[in-house]
């Protein structure tokens, strides 16, 4: 493990908004300006985008942004501050007489958590800030750290929400969070940009998008990618209202991939998604947090990763008012059996 | 949700003389008859025709908008034109367009490349590809 490198371990915040006499568009009636001015905020800019009727979606230099009529998701990696965006974002939905409803934080064990900044310093800091940074009217909260076996990959868990009367969910819907450490050293080099290879970060991201076999996690969704220089990888899929993301730190020492998607109880091809993505990444350590997720959807998700050579270390969950029942289960490949 | 928004639209941009426009403008079309028109005149000449497939409600697009205005600027031998997804869904439908900005570069009727998605430096590169 490298003394220190890029954070590949991401924050992840998601917002939900009220919906009575919303416009059909809500939130994606915002003026992209003042979505670039929070991303200021948070020190990260657009570097890809793409939408269709259900939703936008954004790359940015540091993960991505997807905006909902009436939700907010965005997830940054590296240093970033992005807690520093939930004052702004609240603002911004203020302007279109959105309220806020609820609100979920998650993220992994950072690998380097000494070079985080204020408030990330730690999850305490972390809840402080929010406790301090959302209204009143969220009353109902709650902080938890999910353990498993392994010291490196908790979950950290924040949520909020109004009140018992507020839908929050549509309890069709539920939230994939994969995070992916220690990737095989020969699948990672794919995601280093040749030098002098004549492309730009838009053609050189669309070609590791189908060398490494990522067009292929989901064949329906269109693909928005991203290659960074010297390496580094990013892409959106939509497909209809659904989003995926994945985000690859591909260094040795401090490799990380994390592959995001959102199931639906009338689709059950979310496990066979998580199998591939892992597939692509080959991994040492893998960690797969369900949000909203039914116990047969995280049991076919858990007999996915074994049949792929995976084998599962731990299985947690937590409930939380706002954001449903959350599932921590962590697997390690037959090559990291002594940890 | 979004074919809905078409009766709630904000104010879109006046309708554009019909001609081709040879000053970097971006012309938006609004009937299917100016788009037809546009699309014969296209294929009798050689000029190269970036078709911008856009929506009101869509960010992405609104993010990309100055940056196809600059390249209309700059290629001005290149006739950039706009369509609204909801005011011509048969001509989005007939070009397949299934997520915005779609960018279509069509040249003597035929179609020689696309993009999908907000990427300026491929978009910049495929209309100096296709411009002569």
């Amino acid at each position: 493990m490298a003394v220190s490198g890029f954070e590949g371990f991401e924050k992840r915040l998601e917002l939900q908004f009220s919906c009575d006499q919303v416009s059909s568009i809500g939130l994606r009636e915002l003026d992209f300006k003042s979505l670039e001015q929070v991303l200021h905020h948070v020190q990260c800019t657009v570097v890809s985008a793409l939408a269709n009727q259900h939703f936008d979606s954004y790359v940015l230099s540091e993960s991505s942004l997807f905006v909902y009529p009436t939700k907010i998701i965005i997830k940054t990696c590296g240093t970033t501050q992005l807690l520093k965006s939930v004052q702004p974002f609240i603002r911004l939905a203020q302007t279109l007489h959105l309220h806020i409803v609820s609100l979920r934080y998650t993220r992994g064990s950072f690998i380097f958590p000494e070079s985080q900044p204020h408030p990330h310093t730690s999850f305490n800091d972390e809840v402080v800030f929010l406790n301090n940074n959302i209204p009143q009217t969220l009353c109902y909260r709650k902080a938890s750290v999910i353990p498993s076996k392994l010291s490196s990959h908790s979950w950290h868990v924040f949520s909020a929400g109004a009140g018992a009367g507020v839908e929050y969910s549509d309890d069709v819907t539920y939230t994939v969070e994969v995070c992916m450490t220690d990737l095989d050293k020969t699948l990672s080099r794919k995601f280093f940009r040749h030098p002098n290879d004549g492309k730009n970060g838009d053609s050189a991201g669309k070609q590791m998008t189908e060398v490494t076999g990522i067009g292929c996690i989901n064949p329906n969704a269109k693909i928005c990618d991203f290659a960074f220089d010297p390496c580094g990888y990013s892409m959106n899929g939509i497909d209809g209202d659904r989003y995926s993301t994945i985000h690859v730190t591909p260094e040795d020492g401090f490799s990380y991939a994390s592959f995001e998607c959102v199931g639906s109880i009338y689709d059950d091809d979310v496990p066979e998604m998580v199998k591939k993505a892992v597939k692509v990444f080959g991994p040492g350590t893998v960690s797969v947090a369900t949000t909203g997720a039914g116990d047969d959807v995280c049991m076919r998700i858990f007999k996915g990763m074994e049949k792929i050579g995976m084998k599962g270390r731990s299985w947690s969950i937590d409930e939380f008012l706002a954001a449903g029942t959350v599932v921590f289960q962590t697997f390690t490949s037959r090559r990291n059996r002594i940890q | 949700m979004g074919a809905q928004v078409s009766s709630q639209q904000r104010s879109r941009s006046r309708s554009r003389p019909r001609s081709g426009s040879d000053h970097g403008e971006v012309l938006s079309v609004h009937s299917s008859d100016n788009w037809n028109t546009l699309f014969q005149n296209s294929r009798s000449s050689n000029k190269l025709m970036v078709i911008d497939f856009s929506a009101d409600w869509c960010g992405p697009c609104k993010f990309i908008e100055p940056t196809v205005h600059d390249f209309a600027d700059e290629f001005s031998d290149v006739d950039f034109i706009k369509i609204d997804v909801d005011e011509l869904p048969d001509v989005a439908k007939d070009f397949d367009v299934k997520a915005m900005p779609t960018f279509v570069l069509v040249k003597k009727g035929k179609e020689r490349e696309r993009i999908v998605g907000v990427k300026k430096d491929d978009l910049h590169r495929m209309i100096e590809k296709h411009r002569f």
